[in-house]
């Protein structure tokens, strides 16, 4: 037993480090090869389970690459897997664990389309009052997530509520009374589906470069804009600073003059208004109207592993939220042009995301537990 | 070797390198069976990294290790506690919500069918504790014990794991006098039990009170071995740090400015609850020490964090500079100018996994000119961190090395260099020189009285007699949360301030021209 001891530990001790040490095109370079790898290995499922491997491998390719139309859908769904990317990251990278961005993406986007919908009729139509709806829908997104972050950042602060339970238990209800208040209070009486009324015509960004009427520059200018005004605030302000310290290590943190209960209110607060900001951009450039938030995706849950692949990193989250654009876009493609079913199709995306996140983690890991040989 | 050997441990050659560093350079040792052997010698000397080498954390790069005559490599601690060899690390490697009992059998469970038997291990662990005179609430967690119980959990640990030769790594670095006492009874009890010790320290006067053999490493090579009967202090030192070291006192002829800290009528409760400090006055007046003697847990924590802002307060009020600050928060005491060595540097003052640079900024998020208006200047912080880094001579020089990677002495002399950079009015010192090596404790000591002698207010938190009779201009000696006593360190003896630390006031004792002072059991400190 010692002599297997002595020969596996050392090794993993050298791949840690190398893995500790290992640049940022090397570590785009292991991600791309473990895409390859794991592709493969889904093709090979794919192979036994008796559909056309070599066609699957096609459809995933060229629905998420190949053409304008691939590209626009692709980068339609990154964009909301960015977002919510970074919400989580944010709220990670201050050790707090915000597992509500769903929640919080569904409420940010119903409160987009009631706020514009409701305002809508005391307006003239035209370019410039859409420009203003939709700058105040985007507030109400923005704010709405906010406080429906805050609310379990302060049951976290000044209740000790456990923030992971109380952001999946208020997940459900959002997804509950916005479904309700879809149903009932706010539906649309001119058509038998479960929706709000849609947004007026002039609320509508405007289409550049793309074609794609669900994808606007707008709103890709706007989350990289997101991302630098996240990543800046961490690196370059106190306030960021406060929020990643308290993150590291909350004594240090509290010696330096942060206020900790106060901290985890704001932290959960910027990361919900993330959260919210991506429902409005879901709400205002892709649905149009707001609907049955069961059948909006699980772009919140989904950020999870976009943010931990980025290692909590917000700039990070831009190849990690591609990552999983693509396969979305690719996965969805094969779904309509195959007769590949659709579990088979998540599983060989749940293959690549796995072998994508798997050097990423044993790096969190090596770095968090001082695997490795000696550094001092 | 064919001969049977005397020798517990035996270190042949060792080297071992970290990149281009050399932490240890081809360094023998011997411990003999049944001994305790002082390994002696500054921070950052190697000290540390030789017996993590033979603890099996880390890989020799040369060298031989020998435990009782056989040729041995660790590869893991656990390989070493196999072979019977227990390291106390200086910074307890304890699961702190976990208990006593828990800790103790942690990775070792004794199990009944597939589930822990807790009632053999209390057996087993009542039995150690009963043999070495220990009290330890085995039901209790280990946060809620003081250092000093902690170190006894640690101590129970190894034995339990039938640990034969025990490295204890700095351990009286953390420890109150009293306590410090105890744990040397408890070391020769060890050796008198047939256990091997190995005991890392820099303290000139422990290795000499415990140890049978000494051997001093100085920039990772050993200087030498002597039996600790026929050395002294002074060859110690000399060997130490290749140099005379002078150990003698300031001189005080600065008189105090006006008052700049005004405690009074403070109450202060502790982390469970308990009143830990208990209406105590208290002023620290310009170009004047205030020192604060006492046995750790008699509330000078508390007493600390109260006037730093990070401890609500229960009653009383906190003035500075005749303005009252009580309910301010800690960020606004920062802003107006208290600084503050805090008494963990490893968990408060310091972020162990960032950078100098980065923890240059700790604590300076809003102060002109690291910050403005919420933007951090990073060249601003990162010329603090070289001017710290330079002046007080922090190893290695590098504002890019993680905090983690520097020596206890080290982060010290960085976190002292970042207060005092503050140009603050009040510093605050809980215990500024514990664990750290003969030559920074000058410095630093030099540097707070620099503080004093430019006009400062300092209150010095220490239980160190020496320091604190060194440094204060007055002492107050705390015990149960109230100022027992205030004396002048020129007149009072050590006996008298052990006295008044173990709670007994000197009344009753001859005329001593402090005596009058005394009369106050409220503790009034003017």
């Amino acid at each position: 037993m010692s002599d297997a001891r002595s020969g596996l530990r050392p090794a993993i001790d050298r791949l840690a480090d190398r893995a500790l040490e290992a640049t940022m095109v090397e570590r785009i370079a292991i991600a791309l090869v473990s895409t390859l790898l794991a592709l493969c290995i889904g093709l090979v499922i794919v192979a036994a389970a008796g559909y056309d491997p070599v066609r699957f491998a096609n459809q995933l390719l060229v629905g998420s690459f190949g053409g304008e139309r691939a590209i626009s859908r692709t980068l339609r769904y990154s964009t909301l897997f960015v977002l919510t990317g970074v919400a989580v990251a944010v709220a990670f990278r201050a050790g707090v664990f915000n597992i509500g961005v769903q929640g919080q993406f569904v409420v940010g986007g119903f409160a987009t389309v009631v706020s514009i919908v409701g305002l809508a009729p005391y307006l003239p139509a035209g370019t410039a009052a859409g420009w203003l709806l939709i700058v105040v829908g985007t507030l109400a997104g923005v704010v709405a997530g906010g406080l429906y972050a805050a609310l379990p950042g302060a049951l976290k602060a000044y209740r000790g509520a456990n923030e992971i339970i109380t952001t999946i238990m208020l997940n459900f209800i959002a997804t509950g009374f916005v479904g309700w208040l879809v149903a009932g209070r706010f539906s649309d009486p001119e058509v038998t589906a479960m929706r709000t009324r849609r947004l007026p015509d002039n609320v509508e960004l405007p289409s550049v470069i793309f074609s794609d009427p669900n994808l606007s520059i707008v709103g890709l200018v706007a989350t990289l804009a997101v991302v630098a005004a996240v990543a800046l605030l961490m690196s370059r302000t106190s306030f960021g600073y406060d929020m990643v310290t308290s993150g590291h290590q909350g004594a240090a943190a509290t010696y330096s003059g942060v206020d900790a209960k106060r901290m985890i209110v704001s932290t959960m607060t910027v990361s919900g208004m993330v959260a919210g900001l991506a429902g409005a951009v879901f709400a205002i450039m892709i649905q149009g109207y707001y609907t049955d938030p069961t059948g909006v995706g699980n772009y919140g849950f989904d950020a999870i592993a976009v943010s931990l692949l980025a290692a909590n990193n917000p700039l990070g989250v831009v190849p990690a939220g591609l990552l999983f654009g693509g396969l979305e876009s690719g996965g969805s493609n094969i779904q309509i042009n195959s007769d590949v079913p659709v579990q088979l199709i998540d599983g060989v995306v749940g293959l690549v995301v796995l072998f994508v996140a798997a050097p990423e983690l044993f790096r969190m890991a090596a770095a968090r537990t001082g695997l490795g040989g000696d550094r001092r | 070797m064919g001969e049977r050997d005397t020798a517990a441990v035996r270190l042949e050659g060792i080297t071992k390198r970290f990149g281009d560093v050399v932490a240890n350079d081809d360094v023998d040792f011997r411990l003999e069976a049944g001994s305790i052997h002082a390994l002696l010698g500054e921070n950052g000397s190697g000290k540390t990294t030789l017996m993590s080498v033979l603890y099996g954390l880390y890989d020799e790069d040369d060298g031989e290790i020998y435990v009782d005559g056989e040729r041995r490599t660790f590869d893991s601690p656990r390989a070493a506690m196999d072979a019977g060899v227990g390291m106390i690390h200086q910074h307890f490697q304890l699961v702190e919500p976990m208990t006593v009992l828990q800790n103790v059998i942690l990775g070792h469970e004794p199990t009944e069918g597939g589930l822990v038997d807790d009632e053999s291990a209390r057996r087993k662990i009542r039995e150690i504790c009963g043999r070495y005179g220990f009290e330890l609430p085995l039901d209790t967690p280990i946060e809620d014990l003081d250092l000093g119980a902690q170190q006894r959990v640690e101590i129970v640990k190894s034995l339990y794991r039938g640990a034969e030769i025990l490295i204890l790594d700095e351990p009286t670095a953390v420890l109150t006098p009293q306590e410090v006492d105890a744990l040397i009874d408890v070391m020769r009890d060890l050796r008198a039990d047939g256990r091997s010790l190995i005991f890392i320290t820099h303290k000139l006067d422990e290795a000499l009170d415990v140890a049978d053999r000494i051997t001093v490493l100085r920039d990772g090579e050993a200087i030498g071995t002597v039996p600790a009967a026929g050395t002294t202090e002074g060859e110690l030192a000399r060997m130490m740090v290749g140099r005379d070291v002078l150990f003698d006192r300031l001189d005080r002829e600065t008189s105090p400015g006006e008052t700049v800290l005004g405690v009074e009528d403070l109450s202060v409760r502790g982390d469970r609850g308990r009143e830990q400090v208990a209406g105590v006055d208290l002023t620290v007046r310009e170009s004047e020490i205030l020192g604060i003697a006492g046995v750790q847990g008699n509330g000078q924590r508390e007493l600390a964090e109260a006037i730093v802002g990070l401890r609500s307060v229960e009653s009383g009020t906190i003035g500075l500079d005749g303005e009252e600050i009580t309910g301010e928060s800690r960020r606004q005491r920062i802003e107006r100018g208290i600084a503050y060595i805090p008494e963990n540097r490893q968990t408060e003052g310091l972020v162990q996994d960032y950078d100098l640079v980065r923890n240059a900024l700790l604590g300076n998020q809003t102060v002109e000119p690291y910050a403005s208006r919420g933007v951090i200047d990073w060249r601003a912080v990162e010329g603090h961190a070289e001017s710290v880094v330079e002046e007080f001579d922090v190893q290695p020089a590098a504002t890019d090395a993680e905090a983690a990677s520097l020596s206890g002495g080290n982060q010290q002399k960085f976190i002292v260099g970042r207060e005092i950079g503050h140009d603050p009015e009040l510093m605050v010192a809980s215990h500024p020189t514990r664990g750290v090596d003969i030559g920074s404790i000058e410095f630093i000591h030099n540097r707070l009285i620099e503080l004093r002698d430019a006009g400062l207010a300092v209150l010095v938190v220490s239980s160190k007699l020496e320091e604190i009779r060194k440094l204060a201009d007055r002492i107050a000696v705390m015990y149960e949360g109230e100022f027992i006593g205030v004396v002048d360190p020129d007149e009072v003896t050590d006996e008298d301030l052990g006295l008044l630390m173990a709670g007994r006031t000197l009344e009753g004792a001859d005329d001593r021209p402090h005596e009058s002072e005394l009369e106050d059991e409220g503790g009034v400190v003017e």
